[in-house]
């Protein structure tokens, strides 16, 4: 286990660059998370609405008004031009027209239809609802109430009535924001962590003269080999295990759902395409003072290409396209996939392998690429 | 008895250049042999070769008796090396340094702590064991280099320039180091282009030029070559051409020139050459600055040998 101690003392001198990576995903995760707007908390509106009333005299058209006043700014305007423009220009919710005879017709008994004109974004559906929630209960109420201020009594009860309303999903948005935003920015430091520290020691331990060394030692050069093959695995599951960890004190108990440990599946075979990635680099490599550059390039220009510092779907259309030839672009399509996941089956779950095995094919292709610089570097003697 | 090495026609082409052209040649049990040549002369590739670094084209070596192979690690685990350039981790102290260069000989760790503090007594870093190599003079750090290819006790070591662009100092402590291991019954080969020091160690000394063996034998047997006792050298500025003649006519002398007041004797034998030279300059009551005799060098069996200094 030479090989082995040897490689954790080298590594020792590396624990300040995986210091600073962790660092900073831990600020940059607790700052997002902080910002992160929970889609659980919810404010009321007031859409802003326009009343065209042909019904003035009528006392239920009145009250409608005063229902419609109670909910929304009801705003006047000089003329019919002037609506259409609020209407167009967004300035407004909806036009409410109420007929002639409304009142009338309301009394006999008779189907009513009040005129809506909306904008069909969500304060226009709003109105939408209140108006078919007033004109479902007072039709209801009106057979039962001779007295009119009984009825707009009853009317009003109703309507204010407030239901207790709880989300159908079980799934803990809030949390799995977080661990997706949490997983996304981990592409940063798995990359630099893996390809910084790897190529590090890789760099000394196959430096000419050090191999030159360790060929002529009695060490059996394939057992040298598998040893340090041996210690760059157990340094990047150690490095995973470790942003696991990380993840569990920042995210909490959803790290422990099915979602969760799909999280960490997904992590965990981007940490083993990090690894062959750092070797394909460490075999390309051979001055340590062009590491700190290239781990820059990649790590950074990775995360940033492929939406682990800003979300997907604010990148161009080109970028993502671009980042399907980075592994970087599967392993963060997956955490934000899963954020979304309402019910883990097989049918929902393929893309998420199909995305994993596409990571797991780069790794193949980091290895091959790799043997074939080194036997071409061993060819040269 | 069997030799240690015992390289037989070895031959290494790169394309269409030989760097080293049928060379043979054997090494005995505790001797120092050194491989002397210019840079360039083929010492390194020789020196690979042997160790198996490098493919060659024709030829055989033996090592301890058994054939010299990529994957004899019993042959290997008898072997410690030195190279030229140093080859140490810049992360890692001195002692860390030492320590993994033995663990891969050596697998016990109470045995290995022993070999790495006599390693180090041996090379003199006992002050520098928790020292990293970037925090090292140019000279502590061959001694480093040396102390991490023979920390194992092996009992067949390549030393290749251990010593060059070291300081004084550092290159007495590193030959003394050398003799003390010969003395501890090593064998070793040490290649250098410094002449003193293969004529200070060596027991055996073979020379190499453009890949071939131009000559072979002790330090004496090689001086024999170069046919010449002994080389007065005296700075004068009073020598007339009658008297210069006279000195140049002598039966022992072999060659002799004068320039820039500077008269070069080079006798062919003789025992008291130097003082009855000072007798004649005193009998003719020349006036001379300094005088002084040197017996011949390698470099001067070299310069008969290929017409050049061995510094070229």
């Amino acid at each position: 286990m030479t090989v082995f101690k040897t490689y954790c003392k080298v590594l020792t001198k590396c624990k300040w660059p995986i210091l600073l990576y962790t660092v900073i995903l831990i600020f940059f995760s607790a700052f997002n998370t902080q910002n992160n707007d929970t889609s659980t908390m919810f404010s009321a509106t007031r859409p802003k609405i326009h009343i065209i009333n042909l019904d003035e005299n009528s006392d239920v058209s009145k009250h409608f008004i005063t229902y419609l006043n109670d909910h929304s700014d009801i705003i006047d305007f000089d003329s019919e031009e002037a609506v259409s423009d609020a209407l167009f220009y967004h300035k407004i919710s909806c036009v409410i027209t109420i007929p002639k005879n409304f009142g009338e017709d309301f009394y006999q008994g008779k189907d009513v239809h009040i005129d809506i004109k909306s904008t069909k974004d969500y304060q226009g559906s709003l109105i939408e609802m209140m108006l078919e929630r007033y004109v479902k209960v007072a039709t209801a109420y009106v057979s039962i109430f001779d007295d009119h201020h009984d009825l707009f009594q009853a009317i009003d009860q109703t309507l204010a009535t407030e239901v207790e309303t709880s989300i159908a999903s079980s799934l803990d948005s809030d949390s799995l924001n977080k661990a997706a935003l949490y997983f996304n920015f981990s592409n940063y430091c798995l990359v630099a962590g893996c390809v910084f520290v790897i190529c590090m020691i890789l760099t000394s331990f196959k430096s000419d003269h050090i191999r030159k060394r360790t060929i002529i030692s009695s060490l059996n050069y394939k057992k040298y080999n598998r040893q340090l093959l041996l210690s760059n695995g157990v340094f990047t599951f150690v490095l995973w295990l470790f942003y696991i960890v990380l993840s569990i004190l920042l995210v909490g108990n959803a790290m422990f759902t099915l979602h969760g440990l799909l999280y960490m599946l997904n992590s965990f075979v981007f940490a083993f395409c990090s690894l062959c990635l750092a070797f394909l680099i460490a075999n390309l490599v051979k001055n340590k003072e062009a590491i700190n550059g290239i781990v820059n390039v990649l790590a950074l220009g990775s995360s940033f290409l492929c939406g682990a510092f800003v979300p997907m779907e604010m990148l161009p259309e080109g970028v993502l396209k671009a980042a399907h030839v980075l592994p970087s672009y599967w392993f963060i399509k997956n955490n934000e996939t899963l954020k979304t996941l309402e019910t883990l089956n097989t049918d929902t779950l393929q893309p998420i392998f199909i995305n994993m095995l596409v990571i797991f094919a780069f790794s193949c292709l980091f290895i091959i690429i790799s043997n074939i610089i080194a036997k071409k570097k061993r060819k040269i003697n | 008895m069997e030799p240690v090495i015992e390289v037989k026609n070895l031959t290494k082409e790169y394309k269409k250049l030989k760097a080293v052209n049928d060379l043979s040649f054997e090494v005995q049990k505790g001797e120092i042999l050194g491989l002397l040549g210019p840079n360039g002369s083929g010492k390194s590739t020789t020196i690979n070769c042997i160790l198996s670094l490098l493919k060659f084209s024709k030829g055989s070596i033996r090592i301890f008796g058994q054939e010299m192979k990529p994957n004899a690690y019993d042959i290997k685990r008898k072997i410690g090396v030195v190279f030229q350039e140093v080859a140490v981790f810049d992360e890692l102290s001195v002692y860390d340094n030492i320590d993994y260069f033995c663990g891969l000989y050596v697998k016990d760790k109470k045995q290995r702590r022993q070999y790495i503090e006599d390693a180090i007594q041996l090379v003199g870093l006992e002050d520098f064991k928790k020292f990293l190599p970037k925090q090292l003079s140019g000279g502590l750090l061959r001694r480093l280099n040396i102390a991490c290819g023979i920390a194992h006790k092996p009992s067949l070591i390549f030393l290749d320039e251990p010593t060059v662009a070291v300081d004084p100092q550092s290159r007495n402590n590193i030959l003394d180091g050398i003799k003390t291991l010969r003395d501890q019954g090593a064998t070793i080969v040490y290649t250098t282009h410094y002449m003193e020091e293969v004529e200070l160690l060596c027991d055996r000394v073979i020379i190499i030029d453009k890949g071939q063996i131009l000559a072979s034998g002790t330090n004496d047997e090689l001086k024999a070559l170069a046919n010449m006792e002994e080389k007065v050298t005296i700075e004068t500025k009073h020598l007339r051409k009658e008297q210069f003649d006279y000195l140049q006519s002598l039966p022992n002398v072999l060659e002799a020139t004068y320039q820039a007041h500077q008269l070069v004797i080079v006798y062919r034998q003789g025992n008291h050459n130097l003082s009855h030279l000072m007798e004649y300059f005193k009998q003719e009551q020349i006036q001379y600055d300094r005088m002084y005799s040197q017996r011949p060098t390698l470099n001067d069996v070299f310069l008969k040998l290929t017409g050049k200094e061995l510094r070229d």
